[in-house]
């Protein structure tokens, strides 16, 4: 709180924070400003407040919104982006099913999303634990550990990452010092899906941070006192740190899942240019929205594109609504909170 | 900000897309005049940094003839072209005038897209008189003409002469696919790590020439002009062929790209379009030259003309200035000096005989002459080519990879194949 009023403050500050000082009935009525004031000054603030609001409220209107009703107009129509949309009912819904590529991208998905996102999220608790304590150079190990999750959704990295795979590129060579020679792992639709789940875990610097936070919400003294009970150091993560940070855990599992369905930048320059056509050697890389990003804009099928999209919508919606049913089992709460 | 992105938004943002299209589609196609009476056109084109380089070039000149006219360029690589260009055009918004190819002239004519250019040639704008070989004629469909010729080029194989020496084989025309077979075998018992020829089984135009010496063709007006069983055997030959360690593996050709086989040092063989021998010499110290298409009868190769085309939109404010344009630039003789065979033989008497080929375009140039008493006419690409062509290759590439039966990926292509013509 300031304590002195600054020359440069406006007479309506003034009276402003003389009146905030002022205890609550006025003792004075003759001094007190006249009843509408506070009323027109509320007003003024909530005008204020609105029109502060309005970019994100025409944004949400005309960019999300609206954009949103349409696509799902789009998903009962044929839409080739030129002639008009021609309604066809559920015909798009119905097609996906029997789509073997649609089939692939939903395999793929599903494969990245289960591989990817536990090992992401272990290594990230892992990191998180050790860079916990404190010692020399924390916050140069933290941003390190960090960096890549910064540009890791680059296109960049991905060309990085796509030359360090190739095929007698460095670690295809560095293996072969160990005798494995593999000869190359993005062209061979047996180790794509390895490189890009690879390429995901590394950049596992955002829920470690968020992991970091929570570990240092756990009370010493719990270690402490299960120290005294003797209690060894898994056996204190597997029943102090694990329970104490489950919500945390649960928030991070909530978003890396969603984040993982949604795996397009990376997939794409891993599998590179694919002259009109995704995913990968064998379509072992053809994950969903890449397929419908393809039939979009490379087949011109928008209808079956925003059909694909709504699918998507709703497998994440069955996910994440059963990740809050199970929460009840393993998300520990604390009563009242602190 | 955070890379993370909640679902929801995502799926957002993807209908947010979907919309500004929308929108956009309902009518701006915006005014492209300047103050001062200049008309500015936009023009794009698919292509690298070296194209781009002397396509600039051209514009220069072309300006410096036209100084009341002003062109914008625009230039991605081929898949990222036709998404822009596909959007943009969805928008209302397409470029004036644009690289366009034989595969997609239907896709787009179909939809009015393209400016018929006869109107133009009609007033006076665009002369199409010189051209070689019929060349000023190959972009008309159905009566209307939608895309003039910039180049000429045709299948051919490259191959790397040291190998084929070696092997004691000489590539020339009439030679056999047997003949070839031969070559191939000879050369990749040889050397680790080389092979006799790149794995060419999902090349959808050496398809079509394969099955033109047939008397059959990939495509007919409606349709696919072959059978499952037809596929089926070439697939199969290919399988065989790639299983008995004749053919480059795929995971091998998955990890030089973009590169090719043959400039990457793991192929001696590898059929495409003869102007790519361009971008092959660049890429490699061997020497490479160009050999007739093996024939089945001896004789037939079924090889055609195919061209880069310039076409126009049919949304275009400035009819006249693009086709004043097309017209500079398949007519300039300084134009044809400055581009090369980069995009193919040039197409009108004029540029080809201004143009004095050195290097890689002698090949080319040379290769031209050799086979035009074996060219035959063009037959149609339908709307939806260029969906083909890719499921094509895409399929085949994961017969090579061993990861699909050829009896699968035959049924997998002829869906594909159904879906996106239509049919």
């Amino acid at each position: 709180m300031r304590t002195e009023t600054p020359a440069s403050a406006t007479a309506e500050e003034e009276r402003g924070a003389e009146q905030a000082r002022r205890p609550a009935p006025p003792a004075t009525p003759s001094t007190a400003p006249p009843p509408g004031t506070a009323r027109r000054r509320a007003r003024r603030e909530t005008l204020a407040g609105y029109l502060f609001l309005s970019p994100w409220c025409v944004g949400i209107l005309l960019l999300t919104l609206g954009p949103m009703l349409v696509s799902l107009y789009l998903a009962f129509t044929d839409y080739n982006l030129f002639d008009s949309p021609r309604w066809v009912g559920l015909e798009n819904f119905s097609e996906m099913f029997s789509d073997d590529r649609w089939w692939q991208s939903v395999r793929v998905t599903a494969v990245f999303v289960l591989v990817a996102t536990p090992l992401k999220l272990a290594v990230a608790l892992g990191v998180a634990m050790l860079l916990a304590r404190p010692r020399k150079g924390q916050g140069f190990y933290r941003s390190a550990f960090y960096a890549p999750s910064l540009i890791g959704a680059s296109v960049s990295v991905g060309i990085v990452w796509r030359a360090l795979f190739q095929d007698e590129a460095i670690v295809d060579r560095s293996l072969s010092l160990f005798g494995w020679s593999g000869g190359g792992w993005i062209g061979d639709p047996d180790w794509s899906m390895p490189t890009l789940v690879a390429l995901s875990v590394w950049q596992f610097g955002a829920p470690m941070v968020i992991f970091l936070a929570g570990l240092k919400q756990v009370p010493r003294e719990l270690y402490e006192a299960a120290e005294v009970d003797g209690a060894g150091a898994w056996r204190r993560f597997r029943s102090i740190t694990l329970p104490m940070i489950s919500p945390v855990i649960f928030f991070n599992l909530l978003l890396e899942i969603i984040h993982s369905f949604q795996i397009f930048t990376s997939a794409l320059v891993i599998a590179g240019p694919g002259g009109g056509r995704a995913g990968g050697p064998g379509d072992s890389l053809l994950v969903y929205t890449w397929y419908l990003y393809e039939q979009g804009f490379a087949n011109l099928r928008m209808g079956y594109a925003s059909a694909m999209a709504w699918m998507l919508l709703a497998g994440i919606a069955v996910v994440t609504a059963v990740l809050f049913w199970s929460q009840r089992r393993w998300v520990h709460y604390e009563e009242g909170g602190r | 900000m955070s890379s993370r992105r909640s679902g929801v938004k995502g799926l957002r943002a993807m209908g947010a897309g979907l919309v500004a299209l929308g929108l956009l589609a309902s009518g701006c196609g915006g005014g492209s005049d300047s103050g001062d009476g200049k008309v500015t056109i936009r023009y794009s084109w698919w292509g690298a940094q070296d194209r781009a380089d002397l396509i600039n070039k051209t514009i220069d000149l072309f300006e410096k003839e036209h100084p009341d006219i002003e062109v914008k360029t625009d230039f991605q690589e081929y898949g990222d072209f036709w998404t822009k260009f596909n959007t943009q055009a969805a928008g209302g918004n397409p470029p004036d005038v644009f690289q366009n190819s034989y595969a997609f002239l239907r896709k787009y004519g179909q939809k009015n897209l393209l400016l018929d250019l006869n109107t133009q040639v009609k007033a006076g704008n665009l002369d199409l008189d010189d051209f070689r070989q019929g060349l000023g004629k190959a972009g008309e469909i159905d009566g209307k003409l939608l895309g003039v010729p910039v180049g000429a080029n045709t299948f051919t194989l490259v191959y790397d002469v040291k190998a084929f020496e070696e092997a004691g084989v000489t590539p020339e025309h009439g030679w056999t696919w047997d003949d070839f077979d031969e070559a191939v075998e000879k050369i990749g018992g040889s050397k680790d790590d080389f092979w006799g020829a790149s794995n060419n089984g999902g090349v959808m135009y050496l398809y079509d020439l394969y099955l033109r010496q047939q008397g059959k063709a990939f495509f007919t007006e409606d349709g696919l002009g072959f059978t499952e069983a037809d596929l089926k055997k070439w697939w199969g030959d290919y399988r065989k062929k790639t299983e008995e360690g004749l053919l480059v593996p795929a995971k091998q050709a998955e990890q030089v790209k973009p590169k090719s086989e043959v400039s990457a040092g793991l192929s001696a063989a590898e059929f495409t379009w003869d102007n790519f021998l361009v971008r092959y010499t660049s890429e490699t110290d061997r020497e490479l030259a160009l050999a007739p298409i093996p024939t089945t009868d001896g004789e037939r190769t079924g090889q055609y003309l195919s061209s880069l085309m310039l076409s126009a939109s049919a949304r275009t404010e400035h009819p006249e200035e693009v086709a004043r344009f097309i017209d500079f630039m398949v007519n300039d003789p300084e134009v044809g000096k400055i581009m090369g065979y980069n995009r193919g033989v040039l197409p009108t008497n004029a540029q080809f005989e201004a143009y004095e080929p050195q290097g890689p375009d002698a090949m080319i140039a040379e290769y031209e002459k050799s086979v035009t008493e074996y060219l035959e006419p063009i037959t149609p690409h339908p709307a939806g080519t260029d969906t083909v062509e890719a499921a094509f290759l895409s399929i085949y590439g994961s017969v090579a990879q061993g990861t699909t039966s050829v009896d699968d990926a035959v049924a997998q292509f002829f869906d594909e194949a159904k879906t996106a013509l239509g049919s």
